[in-house]
C-alpha cells in the first residue's frame, strides 16, 4: 500500500484501539463489576480500582443470593446446568439425525431429500414464535411442556439445520470414489461410512457441532415460551433473578459472567472453525 | 469356461444410451485391455463390474456366479481408479492392508502379505507414509497394490497409468505384465493408449457405440480391424484413409486402381479405403521400375522412435503418410523431392463408407 | 440341478435384498430430519390456522372461523403499522450501522500481524455473548444510578440522558447493543472474503501507482459484493425478527416505542391471550422473511459452490 505513511497508521491505529474499546470493554467492566462489593459499585464515580471479592461467586454457587435485608434462595447454578444439558444433548441428537441425512442429501440426488434440506433450511429462518406458539399448546396436551425432551426436541430447529447443511458441503467434497475404493476392499456400507466418510467431514462436523451448541446455549425464546424453572437455561435464568428486586449488582455481573464462560472457551480454543460455521460453510475460514 | 461374462449389458443415464447389448467374456487369467476414444464408457463399464453402478439390463457372471445386484464389498473384485482414491487419512500400509481387514485376515498374515506386495511394488520403504506424502508414481503403485493385496479373483484396472509421468509409465508398461502374472489374476485393464493395450493385453477390447466392436489378439486388431473406428485407433502414426469405389474388383486409392482377386464378381459400391504408413514404400529415381505408382511430392521428413514419416502430397493435392527406416530418410531427404507412392493390394483395408464396418477382400 | 444353478439359486435372495436396500438408504437416513420437519410442518399449519380465528384465551367461546379478519383490521390498526415502522427501521439501521462498521473493521485487521490475529480472535467474543445476555450487560451498564456510561455521558454533559427508559433514546440504546453483539458477525465473514480474494488485480493496482481510494472502489468492493450481500442479507433475517435483545431490555416499551414484530407478537399472545391476532402478526413477519430467507439461500448457494470448487 502507499498510504504508510505515519499519519496514516497512527489514524488506523486509534481506529482500531477505538473499535476494541467499543466491543471488548463491556465484558472487561462486567467482569470487573463481579468482583465487587455493592459498595463498590454504587460509588460515584465508578472506579476500575477496587480490592476484589469472591463473595459474588460464592453466593452464586451456593445459590443464596442477598436480597433487601433478606437471602433469596435462586438456583442459579441449576439454570447453568440446564444450559449445559440442553445444549449438549440436542447438540448430540442433531449429530445423530443429522450426520447420517446430511451423506444422504451429498451423495443421493433424490426430490424428497433436497425438499427436506430446503424447508429446515427455510425454516432455521422463520420466526421462531410462529412455531412456539402452537407448540405450546401441543406440549401441555402431550406433557411435554417444561421437559428436558422437550426442549430438545424443538432446539432442533435451531441445531438440525446448522448441521445438516454445513456437514452436507463436506461430503460434497469428499470424492465418492474413495467410498466406492472402500467398498470394492470389501467393507459394508456402515464400515465406509463410519470409517471413510466421516472421518474426511470431520473439520465440517466440528465446525458445525461447535457452532450449533453456542447457538443452542444463547437462544432465549425456545425455553422462555416451553419450559418454566425447572429446566430453563442460564439466559432466561439471569433475566429472571436480574428482575428480582433488591439483588446485589455485583451479583447479577457474577451471574452474567459465568454464562457466558462456556461459549467464551469454545470459541477462543475452537476459533479456526467458527467462520465455517457461522456462513454455514459458504466462506472458509 | 470364462471367468468374466458380460451378457448384453445395457446402461443409460436419462435419455443417454452409453450401452446397448454389450457383450464380452474373459477367460480365467487372462488379461484384457479395454481401448477406446475417450467419453465411451469404458470406466463406466468396470463400475458397473464392481458394482458401483447397476446395468438396466443384462447379467454379469464372474467365476460362475451372477453378481448383478450384489453390493460392491460381495464381489470379491479388486480395482485400481485412475484418480488413485486413496484414503487420505490412512497411512501407505493401511490403505494396501484395507482389503485385508475387510477379509479378517490376522494381523500378522496382514502385515506379511502387505510387505510382499510393497516390496514387488517398490514401495515398501513409504509404507508409514500419508497419501499426500508420496509421489504420484508412489500412489499409482499404492493403489495398485491396494487392488492385488487380497488376491482378487477379478482385477479392474483404470486406466492406472494416466496420470503418472511418461517415464513411469513406460517402466510400469514393462513391469506389470510380470506382476498381474505373479498375482494369477483375470484382469481388466482400460486405457487410451493403444500402445499400452497392446503391450499388456493378451487380447484387446475396442468399446465402441454402446459396445465391444472387436475383441481380438493385439496384432489381429491391428492387421485385421473390424472398423474404420478400430483401424484409425491403433496405429501411429495414424492410418491413411480416403472415399473411393469398388467396381469390378478394382479399388482407387487416389486415382491409382488397385486390382483385388477377391472382389472380382461383387457390384459398383461406395467405400473408404484405407492403408497404414509403414506399408506405402516410396521409390524415387525410378526405382519403382515397371509398377504402377502414384506420383508424390515429398513435403516432410519427421523422425519418429527408429523411424520416420514422411508426408507426400499428390498433385490433385491429398496428403498421404509414408513410414521408412531413418537411413532411408536421410537419404529421401537429400534427394529429389518428386517421387512415387507403392502400395500393394494385399495391405489396403476396404470399409463400408456408411457403416465403417470392414469390406473383406480375400 | 448342475452346481452353477444352486449357487445362482442361493445367492437370488441376497442379491434382491441388497438392491432393495440400496435403493431406500437414502430414505432411511434422512428419516429422523424427515421426522422433525413435519414435527415443524405441524405446528406451522397450526399457526396459520388460528391466524384465520377469532381465538382469545380470555374468551373460549367466541373462537371461530373468521376468515382474513384479522390481517383485514390490520389495515387501519395504527398498532400494527408502528410494529411495521419500527421493525423495519431497526432492520435498516442495525444492519447498515454493522456493514459499515464490520466492512471498516476488516479492511483495518486485513493484514495478518500478531496484533491483528489477536484482535481479530478477542472481537469475536461479543457474538458468542447471548443477545439477552448481552441486553442484560448493557442494561446494567447504563443503570442510571451506577452505570458507567450513565457516568460518562454524564460527564460529557448529557446529565438527562435515559438510554432505554426514555422513549426518545430507547432505540438507539437497542441498536446499540445489537451493533455491538452482531458487527463481530459482518466483520468475520467479511474479513473471510476480503482474505479470500485473488490478489493479482491489487499487485497490479500497486504496480501502476493506482490511487487507493480507486483501488477500494473498483476493485476490492466489486468483488468483496458477493460476500456483503450474502452477510447483510442474513443479519437482515435476524435483525427483522430481533426479540431476545429488546425483550430483555424493555419488554418493548417505553410505551410501544420498541414493538417490533415478535415483542408485539408476544405480548398479544401472553399478555392479551389473543392468540387469532398474534398468529396474524406472525404470519406477516413470515411472509417478509420468506422472501428474505430465499433470497439469502439462493446468494449462499452460490457463495458456497464457489468456495468448494476452490477448496
Amino acid at each position: 500500500m502507499q498510504h504508510t505513511s505515519w499519519h496514516w497508521r497512527l489514524f488506523k491505529g486509534i481506529c482500531l484501539a477505538l473499535i476494541s474499546l467499543f466491543f471488548l470493554f463491556p465484558i472487561l467492566w462486567v467482569l470487573l463489576m463481579s468482583f465487587q462489593t455493592n459498595e463498590d459499585i454504587l460509588r460515584v464515580p465508578p472506579s476500575p480500582f477496587f480490592t476484589p471479592t469472591l463473595d459474588n461467586y460464592r453466593a452464586l454457587i451456593a445459590g443464596e443470593l442477598t436480597g433487601a435485608g433478606s437471602t433469596l434462595k435462586i438456583a442459579y447454578m441449576k439454570n447453568i446446568w440446564n444450559s449445559f444439558v440442553l445444549s449438549a444433548c440436542s447438540v448430540l441428537l442433531s449429530l445423530l439425525l443429522g450426520v447420517p441425512a446430511a451423506y444422504a442429501f451429498a451423495r443421493y440426488r433424490f426430490r424428497l431429500g433436497e425438499n427436506i434440506a430446503f424447508t429446515l433450511l427455510s425454516f432455521r429462518f422463520a420466526p421462531p414464535l410462529l412455531v412456539l406458539l402452537p407448540l405450546l399448546l401441543y406440549f401441555q396436551d402431550l406433557g411435554l411442556y417444561d421437559t428436558y425432551f422437550g426442549l430438545i426436541w424443538v432446539y432442533q430447529l435451531i441445531t438440525l439445520p446448522l448441521i445438516l447443511w454445513i456437514v452436507r458441503g463436506y461430503f460434497e467434497d469428499v470424492s465418492p470414489d474413495i467410498e466406492h475404493a472402500y467398498r470394492i476392499d470389501g467393507h459394508s456400507w456402515l464400515r465406509s461410512f463410519l470409517k471413510i466418510a466421516v472421518p474426511l467431514a470431520r473439520p465440517g462436523i466440528a465446525a458445525a457441532a461447535l457452532l450449533a451448541f453456542i447457538f443452542a446455549w444463547n437462544n432465549f425464546v425456545f425455553a422462555l415460551i416451553l419450559g418454566s424453572s425447572d429446566v430453563q437455561p442460564v439466559t432466561v435464568g439471569a433475566l429472571a433473578f436480574i428482575t428480582a428486586s433488591g439483588i446485589q449488582y455485583g451479583q447479577i455481573a457474577a451471574g452474567l459472567v459465568l454464562s457466558v464462560i462456556p461459549t467464551f472457551v469454545l470459541a477462543l480454543v475452537m476459533q479456526r472453525y467458527l467462520v465455517e460455521g457461522l456462513s454455514l460453510g459458504a466462506v472458509k475460514g | 469356461m470364462s471367468f468374466l461374462i458380460l451378457d448384453r449389458l445395457t446402461k443409460s443415464f436419462g435419455a443417454l444410451k452409453i450401452f446397448d447389448g454389450l457383450s464380452l467374456s474373459v477367460n480365467r487369467g487372462e488379461t484384457v485391455a479395454i481401448c477406446s476414444p475417450s467419453g465411451s464408457g469404458k470406466t463406466l463399464l468396470l463400475r458397473l463390474i464392481a458394482g458401483i453402478y447397476e446395468p438396466d439390463a443384462g447379467e454379469i457372471v464372474i467365476d460362475g456366479r451372477p453378481v448383478t445386484g450384489l453390493a460392491p464389498d460381495a464381489r470379491g473384485i479388486g480395482m485400481a481408479f485412475q484418480n488413485f482414491a486413496l484414503y487420505p487419512h490412512l497411512s501407505a500400509f493401511e490403505n494396501i492392508a484395507s482389503p485385508l481387514r475387510a477379509r479378517s485376515v490376522a494381523a500378522p498374515e496382514i502385515e506379511r502379505r502387505v510387505r510382499r506386495v510393497a516390496e514387488i511394488l517398490k514401495i515398501g520403504h513409504v509404507l508409514q507414509h500419508l497419501p499426500r506424502e508420496l509421489s504420484n508414481g508412489q500412489k499409482q503403485r499404492t493403489a495398485l497394490a491396494r487392488a492385488i493385496v487380497a488376491d482378487a479373483r477379478l482385477l479392474l484396472l483404470d486406466d492406472p497409468l494416466r496420470n503418472v509421468d511418461a517415464k513411469l509409465r513406460y517402466e510400469m508398461r514393462q513391469e506389470l505384465p510380470r506382476v498381474l502374472r505373479e498375482f494369477e489374476a483375470t484382469v481388466l485393464y482400460v486405457t487410451q493408449d493403444f500402445r499400452e493395450a497392446m503391450a499388456l493385453g493378451q487380447r484387446i477390447g475396442v468399446l465402441c457405440d454402446g459396445g465391444f466392436v472387436q475383441v481380438d489378439r493385439p496384432q489381429r486388431i491391428y492387421s485385421d480391424p473390424s472398423t474404420i473406428e478400430v483401424a484409425r485407433l491403433f496405429g501411429d502414426p495414424t492410418i491413411n484413409l480416403y472415399d473411393s469405389q469398388l467396381a469390378d474388383g478394382v479399388v482407387s486409392l487416389l486415382g491409382l486402381g488397385l486390382a483385388l482377386p477377391g472382389c472380382a464378381g461383387a457390384a459398383r459400391r461406395p467405400c473408404r479405403v484405407a492403408v497404414r504408413p509403414e506399408h506405402v514404400q516410396i521409390a524415387v529415381n525410378g526405382e519403382a521400375g515397371e509398377r504402377a505408382g502414384l506420383p508424390v511430392t515429398i513435403e516432410a521428413v519427421t523422425p519418429l522412435n527408429q523411424n520416420a514419416v514422411l508426408l507426400l502430397h499428390t498433385a490433385a493435392g491429398d496428403e498421404l503418410l509414408a513410414t521408412t527406416t531413418l537411413q532411408r530418410a536421410e537419404a529421401l531427404a537429400c534427394g529429389p523431392r518428386e517421387a512415387v507412392a507403392l502400395v500393394r493390394p494385399e495391405h489396403l483395408l476396404l470399409f463400408d463408407r456408411a457403416t465403417g464396418a470392414r469390406i473383406r477382400t480375400d | 440341478m448342475t452346481t452353477q444353478d444352486m449357487t445362482q439359486a442361493a445367492a437370488l435372495p441376497a442379491r434382491r435384498r441388497s438392491g432393495r436396500m440400496r435403493a431406500l438408504l437414502p430414505y432411511l437416513l434422512s428419516l429422523p430430519a424427515l421426522v422433525v420437519t413435519i414435527g415443524i410442518l405441524i405446528p406451522f399449519g397450526t399457526a396459520v390456522y388460528y391466524s384465520l380465528q377469532r381465538y382469545n384465551l380470555a374468551f373460549p367461546f367466541t373462537r371461530g372461523f373468521i376468515g382474513l379478519d384479522n390481517y383485514a383490521q390490520f389495515v387501519t390498526d395504527p398498532a400494527f403499522w408502528n410494529t411495521v415502522q419500527i421493525s423495519l427501521l431497526y432492520t435498516v439501521v442495525t444492519v447498515g450501522v454493522e456493514l459499515a462498521l464490520g466492512l471498516s473493521m476488516a479492511l483495518l485487521l486485513q493484514h495478518r500481524t500478531p496484533v491483528n490475529n489477536l484482535l481479530s480472535v478477542l472481537l469475536i467474543l461479543p457474538l458468542m455473548t447471548a443477545p439477552a445476555i448481552a441486553a442484560l450487560m448493557w442494561k446494567l451498564m447504563t443503570n442510571p444510578n451506577f452505570g458507567v456510561f450513565s457516568y460518562l455521558v454524564g460527564l460529557a454533559g448529557f446529565t438527562e440522558f435515559r438510554w432505554a427508559s426514555s422513549p426518545s433514546t430507547a432505540l438507539f440504546t437497542v441498536v446499540l447493543v445489537d451493533v455491538w453483539v452482531y458487527t463481530p458477525f459482518m466483520m468475520i465473514l467479511l474479513l473471510a472474503g476480503l482474505r479470500s480474494l485473488p490478489r493479482q488485480p491489487f499487485e497490479a493496482a500497486e504496480l501502476d501507482g493506482v490511487p487507493a481510494s480507486f483501488v477500494f472502489f473498483r476493485i476490492t468492493l466489486p468483488m468483496l459484493t458477493p460476500y456483503i450481500i450474502t452477510a447483510s442479507l442474513f443479519r437482515m433475517l435476524d435483525a427483522i425478527q430481533q426479540f431476545d435483545i429488546i425483550y430483555a431490555m424493555t419488554q418493548g416499551g417505553p410505551g410501544d416505542r420498541l414493538m417490533v414484530f415478535q415483542v408485539q407478537a408476544y405480548l398479544e399472545a401472553f399478555t392479551f391471550t389473543n392468540i387469532g391476532r398474534s398468529a396474524a402478526f406472525l404470519m406477516v413477519l413470515w411472509a417478509i422473511t420468506f422472501i428474505l430467507s430465499n433470497l439469502f439461500i439462493k446468494q449462499w448457494l452460490k457463495l458456497r459452490e464457489r468456495t468448494h470448487r476452490a477448496a
